[in-house]
C-alpha cells in the first residue's frame, strides 16, 4: 500500500503537467521546428516543399521590403511602448489613490474594455471614427490642429496614428498588472514616509516606483513583444499602406504566404521575427534576474 | 489518496483526448486529394463537393433546389460549401495543402496562377466542344496561361464610371467619352458650393486605402481601366516580364495623378468603397467607380434614393477598357470524376439553371439562349458595350506583383515618387519575381 502511494506521489506531478506539455510541444515547439525546417524550402502551401538550402536566407539580405517592414515594426515599438508604460503606470497610480470610489471602479472597468475587444473590431471602429467626418470627432481633433480624415492617408501620420491606437487598445492591460502590483505595496511604507514628512511626489518616486520596478520591467518587455507582433489593427485600418509605410513583419509574412504563395520564405521572415523576440526575452530574463537579486 | 488518483486519471484522460484531437482521422485518401468528395457510396451514388463564396443573400438556398434534377438524373449528391469572401483564398490554400479541397471550385483571376502552375486545377480544353464556345458567351474568358481552366459563372459586372447627372447638368456637360472630357468635367465640378471656403464637391470620388479590401480593389476600380485605355497591359504577352512601366502605363498613371486635385483631400485615407458611398453616393462628386450589377437601379434606389445617376462603361483614349471579372468554376486535379464535374459546371452555367437563378439573383446571361432579366439601364454592359470590358490578364505571381504595384501607386499619389520611377521600381520587382518563377518552372 505504501509502495503504491509512493509511485502515485512520484507520477502524479508528471501527470499534471502532461496535458499542457503536450499542448506546448505541439503548438509552440512543434510549430517552431516546422517554421525552421520550412525556411530552408521553396513552399507555396499547395505543392510539397522543395529543399532549397540557404536561398531564403540569402534573399533576406537583399529584400528591401523586409528592411522596410522591420523599420516599421521598430517604429511602432518605439512609439507605442514608452507611452503604454507611462500612461498605464500613471493611470494605475491614479486609480489606486481612488480605488474605493465609484469613479475609480468605473475608470478601472472602462479602461479595460478595449483590452477585451478584438483587434479587428478596434481597427474597423477607429477607421470609421477617423474617416467618418463626424463633426464632433473633427472638432476634438481640431483642438490639436489635426484633421482626422487625413491621418491614415499619409505615410508619416498613418504609422503614428496606428501606434496611438495600439497604446489606447492595450494600456488597460498594463494598467491592471501595475495596479495589482501597487495594491501589494504595504500601506505602512506610505504611512512611515508621511510621518517623515515626504510629499506625494517623493512618496511616488522614492517608494512606489522602486517597488514597482519588477512590474514595470515585465510590462515593458511584454509591450515590446506585443508591438513586434502587431497585425490585425494594421490589416483592418490601412492594409499596410500607404506605400507600405505601415506593413509590419507579421503582415509581410502573411502577405508572402497567402498573396505571394511563398510560405517557405514567409517562415524565414517569421524566424527573423522570432530571433528578435528571443533577444528581447533574453534581455527581459536578465533584467528580471538582476532585479530579483537586488531585492 | 482518492483525490490524487482522480486528478491523475483526469489528467490522463485529458492527455488522451489531446492525442486523439491532434491525430489524423485515419481515413484520408491515398492520393492526398479531397477526402469527402467524389466518392461513391453503397448505392453507387457519387458525391461532388463544390466550394463557392456567397454569391447572393442565400446562395445555398437558391442553388440547392435547382440542382435536384441534376442529382437525380446523374445519381449523385452535390455538397456545397460556402466560404466567406474575406477568408476565401486562405481557406483554399490551407485546404488544398491538407488534401481537403473540393472537386469543383469558384475561382477568380488572382487565384489561378498558383493553382495552374502547381497542377491543382484541370485544363478543360479537351472537355469542351466548338459548340460550347458558341453557346457559352464568355467561355473564352476562362482561357489563361495556355489552357482553359474555368467556365465563367459570374461575369458581366465590370467596374464602370458612374456619373451624377444633376452635377453634369449644372455644368452644362454630357456624359464623358474621352479622357479629355472626363478631366474637363472633373475640373469644373470640383468647387466650393456653399461658399465656406472649402471644396465640398469633387470631380472624382476615389479612395486608395486598402484597410477593408485588398490593394487589388484599387487596381480593379481605377487603374486597369486607365492602363488598358492607354493601350498597355500588366504583362508582356509571353508572361515573362512586366510591361506596366512602358509608355502606356506611364501615360495612364500620369493621367491618374493629374486628377488628384479633383479627388477628395483624404483620397489615401478613404477606402474605395467608402469613397463611392460617402462621396459619390452622397452627391458630393461628379464621378465614382464601383462594380456594376444587373440590379444596380434597384440597389441604388435603396442606398442613394436622391442620386440622379447614369454610367459610362468605359472612357476611350487609345482604346476602350475596364476591368470586368470572369470568376469561373474550375475542376480540381484531385477530382475523381472530372467528366461528371464538367457536366455539372456546364449545367450550372446553362440557360436552364441560370434563367431560374437570375430571377432571384440578377446577373448577366451566360449563354446565348438565356434572356437578360436585370435592370434595363444596365443591359448595355452585356450588349453594345460587351467589348469595352475584359478580365485581368492572368499571369504568374499575380497577387504579389499587383500588390506591389498598388503600393507604388500609393507612393505616386503621396508624391513620394514620380510616376516613371515608381513604375520602374515596381516593374523591377515584378521581373525579379517572374525570373524566379520561370527559373523554377522551366527546369
Amino acid at each position: 500500500m505504501k509502495k503504491q502511494k509512493n509511485i502515485l506521489s512520484v507520477l502524479s506531478p508528471y501527470a499534471y503537467i502532461t496535458p499542457i506539455s503536450l499542448i506546448l510541444l505541439t503548438f509552440v515547439a512543434g510549430s517552431l521546428i516546422i517554421a525552421v525546417c520550412f525556411s530552408f524550402t521553396k513552399y507555396n502551401i499547395i505543392t510539397p516543399a522543395k529543399f532549397n538550402g540557404l536561398f531564403n536566407y540569402q534573399k533576406l539580405l537583399r529584400d528591401s521590403k523586409l528592411r522596410q517592414c522591420i523599420m516599421n515594426t521598430v517604429k511602432i515599438t518605439l512609439m507605442a511602448v514608452p507611452l503604454q508604460i507611462l500612461i498605464s503606470t500613471a493611470l494605475a497610480a491614479l486609480i489606486a489613490s481612488r480605488k474605493d470610489t465609484l469613479l475609480g471602479k468605473f475608470a478601472k472597468a472602462s479602461l479595460f474594455i478595449p483590452v477585451l475587444s478584438s483587434n479587428a473590431v478596434v481597427g474597423t471602429i477607429w477607421k470609421a471614427i477617423l474617416n467618418g467626418g463626424h463633426p464632433a470627432v473633427s472638432f476634438l481633433f481640431g483642438l490639436v490642429g489635426l484633421d482626422p480624415t487625413m491621418l491614415l492617408g499619409d505615410s508619416t501620420s498613418a504609422i503614428i496614428t496606428l501606434s496611438m491606437i495600439i497604446v489606447w487598445k492595450s494600456m488597460g492591460y498594463y494598467m491592471i498588472i501595475t495596479l495589482s502590483s501597487l495594491m501589494s505595496i504595504p500601506d505602512n511604507y506610505y504611512e512611515a514616509a508621511r510621518v517623515d514628512g515626504a510629499n506625494s511626489w517623493n512618496i511616488f518616486s522614492r517608494i512606489t516606483i522602486p517597488l514597482l520596478k519588477p512590474t514595470l520591467i515585465l510590462n515593458t518587455f511584454l509591450a515590446i513583444i506585443s508591438s513586434m507582433q502587431v497585425f490585425d489593427i494594421v490589416y483592418t485600418m490601412t492594409g499596410g499602406g500607404p506605400s507600405m509605410s505601415t506593413t509590419t513583419m507579421v503582415m509581410y509574412a502573411y502577405q508572402l504566404t497567402f498573396k505571394g504563395g511563398k510560405a517557405g520564405y514567409a517562415m524565414t521572415v517569421s524566424n527573423v521575427l522570432m530571433l528578435m523576440v528571443l533577444v528581447v526575452v533574453l534581455f527581459q530574463q536578465r533584467f528580471m534576474k538582476r532585479e530579483a537579486s537586488e531585492i | 489518496m482518492r483525490k490524487k488518483l482522480m486528478s491523475a486519471l483526469l489528467c490522463a484522460s485529458l492527455t488522451a483526448a489531446l492525442a486523439v484531437g491532434c491525430g489524423g482521422n485515419g481515413g484520408g485518401s491515398e492520393s492526398g486529394g479531397n477526402e469527402d468528395g467524389d466518392t461513391a457510396d453503397d448505392s453507387g451514388k457519387t458525391t461532388l463537393t463544390m466550394w463557392l463564396p456567397p454569391l447572393d443573400d442565400d446562395t445555398e438556398g437558391n442553388f440547392k433546389p435547382l440542382l435536384e434534377d441534376f442529382e437525380k438524373e446523374n445519381n449523385c449528391e452535390i455538397k456545397m460549401e460556402l466560404i466567406p469572401w474575406d477568408t476565401y483564398e486562405e481557406k483554399w490554400s490551407t485546404a488544398i495543402s491538407g488534401g481537403e479541397g473540393p472537386d469543383i471550385g469558384y475561382m477568380y483571376a488572382e487565384m489561378y496562377p498558383t493553382y495552374i502552375s502547381s497542377g491543382a486545377v484541370i485544363d478543360l480544353s479537351d472537355m469542351v466542344e466548338d459548340s460550347d464556345y458558341d453557346e457559352y458567351l464568355y467561355l473564352d474568358r476562362g482561357e489563361m496561361m495556355g489552357g482553359l481552366y474555368g467556365v465563367p459563372i459570374v461575369t458581366g459586372v465590370p467596374f464602370v464610371l458612374y456619373y451624377n447627372q444633376d452635377i453634369l447638368d449644372d455644368l452644362g456637360e454630357t456624359a464623358p467619352e474621352t479622357w479629355e472630357d472626363f478631366k474637363r468635367i472633373c475640373e469644373k465640378a470640383t468647387k466650393d458650393t456653399d461658399g465656406d471656403g472649402k471644396v465640398d464637391q469633387y470631380g472624382y470620388a476615389v479612395g486608395l486605402n486598402s484597410g477593408d479590401m485588398s490593394n487589388l480593389y484599387m487596381l480593379n476600380s481605377y487603374i486597369y481601366s486607365l492602363i488598358w485605355q492607354a493601350g498597355g497591359d500588366i504583362y508582356e504577352d509571353d508572361l515573362k516580364s512586366a510591361r506596366f512601366n512602358d509608355e502606356s502605363g506611364a501615360e495612364a498613371l500620369e493621367f491618374f495623378l493629374s486628377l488628384k486635385d479633383y479627388m477628395p483631400e483624404n483620397v489615401l485615407s478613404l477606402s474605395g468603397t467608402d469613397a463611392f458611398s460617402t462621396v459619390f453616393g452622397a452627391g458630393k462628386a461628379a464621378f465614382g467607380v464601383t462594380r456594376s450589377s444587373q440590379s444596380q437601379e434597384t440597389l441604388f434606389k435603396e442606398s442613394y434614393p436622391d442620386l440622379n445617376w447614369d454610367y459610362v462603361t468605359s472612357l476611350k483614349n487609345d482604346d476602350y477598357g475596364t476591368f470586368g471579372a470572369a470568376d469561373s468554376l474550375s475542376i480540381m486535379s484531385a477530382c475523381e470524376n472530372p467528366e461528371l464535374a464538367m457536366k455539372l459546371i456546364k449545367y450550372i452555367c446553362s440557360s436552364e439553371f441560370m434563367t431560374e437563378y437570375h430571377k432571384v439573383a440578377p446577373g448577366a446571361p451566360l449563354t446565348k439562349t438565356e434572356q437578360y432579366t436585370g435592370d434595363p439601364k444596365m443591359e448595355r454592359i452585356v450588349t453594345e458595350d460587351r467589348d469595352k470590358w475584359r478580365p485581368l490578364q492572368v499571369g504568374p505571381c499575380g497577387s504579389e506583383i499587383l500588390e506591389n504595384l498598388a503600393s507604388h501607386i500609393q507612393s505616386i499619389m503621396e508624391e513620394k515618387m514620380d510616376v516613371q520611377e515608381a513604375l520602374d521600381e515596381s516593374a523591377e520587382f515584378a521581373n525579379d519575381t517572374l525570373d524566379e518563377y520561370w527559373a523554377d518552372n522551366e527546369e
